[in-house]
């Protein structure tokens, strides 16, 4: 059975594909005006961009999940993913480093850096959620009635 | 008196990964504190829920990547930094 993915987690993954696959680019170039290039740096940059991903999409599923459970069980349960997900990225920059006649290393370990300067980048340049909007979004979407209701009724309150 | 110098060379490399990893806990333990936060704040304020969920995302990237520069200096320290620093070594 497949699970409902969270949109909040579907958008930011993709902002963060995107702006990974950008960055991938400039990092290729940068190899190709050292004159390092081969194709060992291609695999390399695709395997750690694809682990850089795959780490931020499943940080995203564990954080939505979390955000419903009791505070001392979110903790415990997000160290434990983050722990996980460490070793996930460990087991895949030592498979970068078994195999270097397939995958350059570097190439591999640089693009895990990608999702913080997509994020900086983002917030530095990229526009502003409206964020009433987005709340009053999240109260339609959790409660399925209209936004407006459900502002009137906290003023009430 | 080169491969004694090597030896440790590469012993020291391999601590050096060791004690570069403990700051792979600290991120665990912030997002944990940072999750904890935010449960509480959607349990006062549950309209708030998608905002404050993209909000922890950006947050818990941004908190990890700490984790992930330990991660790579072990890396460089365990598999390219041995090659390089035995080459210096075997050069006196």
């Amino acid at each position: 059975m497949v699970k409902k993915i969270d949109p909040a987690v579907k958008k930011e993954t993709l902002r963060i594909a995107v702006g990974t696959v950008l960055l991938s680019g400039v990092m290729e170039l940068v190899f190709i005006l050292l004159g390092k290039w081969d194709l060992t740096v291609l695999f390399g940059n695709l395997l750690g961009a694809f682990a850089a991903v795959l780490n931020f999409f499943l940080m995203g599923l564990t954080v939505v999940k979390c955000v419903s459970l009791p505070a001392d069980k979110a903790a415990t349960k997000i160290r434990i993913s983050q722990g996980t997900r460490l070793l996930m990225l460990a087991a895949i920059c030592g498979l970068a480093a078994l195999f270097p006649k397939v995958f350059n290393l570097i190439a591999a370990v640089i693009p895990l850096l990608f999702p913080r300067l997509v994020i900086v980048a983002w917030q530095l340049f990229g526009k502003k959620d409206k964020p009433s909007a987005a709340a009053d979004g999240a109260a339609a979407e959790t409660s399925g009635e209209p936004a407006d209701e459900t502002t009137t009724e906290d003023t009430e309150n | 008196m080169s491969q004694l110098a090597i030896a440790i060379v590469l012993g020291c490399c391999a601590l050096g990964a060791g004690v570069a990893m403990i700051a792979g806990i600290g991120p665990g333990i912030g997002e944990g504190q940072a999750v904890a936060k935010a449960c509480e704040a959607i349990g006062r304020q549950p309209e708030a829920k998608s905002e404050v969920t993209s909000t922890m995302i950006m947050g818990c990237a941004i908190a990890e990547t700490t984790g992930i520069y330990a991660l790579v200096i072990a890396i460089l320290l365990i598999f390219v930094a041995p090659g390089s620093f035995a080459a210096i070594v075997k050069s006196f």
